[in-house]
């Protein structure tokens, strides 16, 4: 302020020494503006109980529900074996197949009595397969038919090479010359424990909804934006201050979902490193997203703008993430979708260092695409965002 | 240099003029009243007073800086209580003052002094933990009030202030006010209103505002005295009035005579000229015996009516 401020022709009152004016601006009106933002966005999330619950219950829900509902070793897949020849061979094939009932559970036999019985529940979708032993079953032919319910891909293919087998464990056709080598390079990890990082990555992803974007069209909609708006605080740091409050709050969720998972799932790598690295990176994705969902609702002034497009936005965000299904095996219009998407880059390096232990060094990338990403959502945040209402 | 000075400030929507060309001045430790029915371009006019809209057309200055060119540096020396309720119910009624203290740059000891400060001045100290939601109308009003003020700006922008608000709460509000005033001489208060008497209550100038227009501006007083039909006068007496002595209080000054019943005389009168207690006077002199006798005085609502042809609340 120059010495002609204007400000000083104003007659004071007797407090009048204590007027704001000109005493804050720039970066400390900034920072402080930035933490005020963060602090009704904290305070609002304690505030409302259902909110945290439905942040971070919401993804081990998930987490629970879909790692034991997808991709689970199949069993007791129902199958019907019919016997029509009645020879040794294939009494010895029955007996086979009785096996892998009783072994790992993998069929639940019945034994009809004729093929066109066995066919006709088949169709009923009473049976996954039927496996007919014909007349003069032998080694040199005819040999077995199997007959499955392809509309359950999983369970024909499980049962179709289940069979193969038995058929040449019968007939003493499997000894291949030299067994080749299979050696996994991590310990034994089962699917809930592969979806470990995804699942952090979706809570961050609904903490980010939640905190960042729902929360900033409602203050638009109730009017507590215009207390913001009214403000000597810059556009700049408004912006900023919403992206870090979304982020702080969405990475509460992510961390807490992360400590989880390395509680209670058999993650091989729970060191303090996986764990600090895993805390950045929550934080850095929490960031991206959070920029992500600002950019969308910039000038959305209605709640009902993000009803209509979560659906869309949470198929487009998550699914091509990776975080459900290797990435490498997309087809190319879906991987240009994945590779603009923070969150494979966050659900990456979360693997790395969960699942490989792999050293901090390695996720480097990863965290320098989330920070650009970041700033380039704010810098058009800023560009969009209207001051006026 | 006055706190607020609009030069032909005009706003469109569309084809709809909501502001058409508005020129007035605030000055030091005034309170300024925009009343107006809803829709006369009030708000619109406070919103770019504060930064909020821009003009489509001509210039203001707020504590001396432009409101386009300067946003910053007026939003620094404003503060401002909207129509909408722009504190955060979930949070408690510090809390709301502490948030929004830092977008001033207040920070630690100095905001919790001004916090408490305010929070005493409005009445609310004791309720200072209290959720913001489980504050009755006239306390969030107040509440929001003390957050105007809590940096100690050089004007304060109040849109509707007691909008919604029981009659009981709207006293406790504008004594609030008074007192604000009172312990900060210099702060100048600019309020949009469409309540007469709050206008009436409040306010050292009115300015009367309908479709984007100003009509009038003066003090509430003022105001009503310039009107020449303001003061509404009836004299019943024991027989009617003669002709000679009508004319004698025409002659006084008073206008539109009428007699609905013949021993009931009505007339209208400039205010403030004792026009009616003269001729009620006049009348006893005279012989007369006055049974009942009418002065009712003039309101803000006449002075609008004289000004649009309309009640004010015709359309609110």
């Amino acid at each position: 302020m120059g010495a002609a401020s204007p400000s000083s022709a104003l007659p004071r009152a007797a407090a009048g020494g204590e007027r704001t004016l000109g005493v804050s601006r720039g970066p400390r009106l900034a920072l402080l503006g930035i933490l005020a933002i963060c602090q009704r966005a904290y305070l609002t999330l304690w505030r409302q109980p259902v909110l945290i619950i439905s942040t971070m219950l919401f993804p081990v829900i998930y987490l629970l529900v879909l790692g034991n509902s997808l991709n689970r070793q199949l069993s007791h897949i129902p199958l019907a074996v019919v016997d029509e020849a009645g020879n040794s061979l294939s009494v010895e094939s029955r007996r086979a197949v009785l096996a892998l009932e009783g072994g790992r559970d993998l069929v639940t036999l019945a034994f009809p009595a004729d093929r066109e019985e066995a066919l006709r529940d088949l169709r009923r979708g009473r049976y996954r397969g039927v496996w007919i032993l014909p007349h003069g079953l032998s080694a040199n032919g005819p040999g077995p038919a199997f007959i499955g319910d392809n509309t359950d891909r999983p369970s024909y293919d499980a049962l179709d090479a289940a069979l193969t087998d038995v058929w040449s464990d019968v007939t003493g056709r499997r000894r291949p010359a030299a067994d080749p080598a299979h050696l996994e390079a991590y310990p034994y990890l089962d699917y809930l424990t592969y979806l470990g990082p995804a699942v952090v990555c979706l809570a961050i992803f609904m903490g980010s909804m939640v905190a960042g974007g729902l929360q900033v069209i409602e203050d638009r909609m109730y009017g507590y934006h215009e207390g913001y708006l009214v403000t000597p605080v810059s556009t700049g740091a408004i912006v900023t201050g919403h992206m870090i409050a979304g982020a702080l709050v969405a990475g509460l969720a992510g961390a807490f979902v992360l400590l989880a998972i390395m509680l209670f799932t058999p993650l091989p790598m729970t060191t303090p490193e996986a764990l600090g690295g895993g805390l950045v990176t929550v934080f850095l994705t929490a960031l991206a997203i959070s920029a992500l969902w600002f950019l969308l609702f910039a000038r959305a002034r209605k709640t009902s703008v993000l009803r209509g497009m979560f659906g869309i936005i949470n198929v487009l965000i998550f699914f091509p993430s990776g975080a459900l299904y290797p990435v490498e095996s997309y087809p190319k219009w879906l991987r240009v979708l994945s590779d603009i998407d923070p969150l494979t880059y966050g659900i990456t390096a979360l693997r790395d260092l969960l699942l490989r232990g792999s050293p901090v060094s390695s996720c480097y990338s990863e965290w320098m695409f989330l920070l650009t990403f970041t700033l380039v959502c704010g810098v058009l945040t800023q560009v969009l965002f209207r001051r006026e209402v | 240099m006055n706190p607020i000075e609009a030069d032909r400030l005009t706003r469109r929507f569309g084809k709809t003029v909501a502001d058409d060309a508005i020129s007035f001045s605030v000055r030091p430790g005034e309170t300024y009243g925009l009343l107006g029915p809803n829709g006369a371009g009030k708000t619109t006019l406070v919103r770019m007073l504060t930064t909020l809209l821009a003009p489509t057309s001509g210039t203001a200055r707020v504590a001396g800086y432009d409101v386009v060119h300067q946003k910053g540096k007026v939003r620094a020396s404003i503060g401002t209580v909207s129509q909408a309720e722009t504190t955060d119910e979930n949070l408690s009624v510090r809390e709301n003052l502490s948030i929004h203290g830092k977008m001033y740059g207040l920070w630690g000891k100095r905001l919790s002094q001004r916090i408490e400060r305010r929070l005493r001045q409005v009445g609310l100290w004791e309720k200072r933990d209290q959720i913001t939601r489980t504050l009755s109308g006239g306390m969030r009003r107040r509440l929001e009030i003390a957050r105007g003020v809590l940096h100690s700006p050089h004007i304060l922008f109040l849109d509707e202030p007691t909008t919604g608000l029981d009659p009981q709460s709207r006293r406790g509000v504008w004594e609030m006010l008074g007192d604000l005033k009172e312990r900060d001489g210099s702060l100048a208060i600019i309020l949009t209103t469409h309540a007469m008497d709050e206008a009436n209550y409040l306010c050292d100038r009115v300015a009367i505002l309908d479709q984007g227009r100003i009509l009038c501006e003066d003090g509430p007083e003022a105001l009503k005295r310039s009107l020449p039909t303001g003061e509404h006068v009836r004299i019943e007496t024991e027989r009617p009035i003669e002709a000679a002595d009508r004319d004698a209080i025409l002659a006084l000054g008073a206008v539109n005579w009428r007699c609905p019943v013949p021993t009931s005389a009505e007339f209208e009168a400039r205010p403030g000229e004792g026009i009616g207690r003269r001729a009620a006077q006049l009348v006893e002199e005279r012989g007369y015996e006055i049974l009942h006798l009418t002065i009712s005085p003039v309101t803000l609502e006449d002075v609008f009516f004289a000004y649009t042809g309309r009640a004010l609340r015709e359309d609110s």
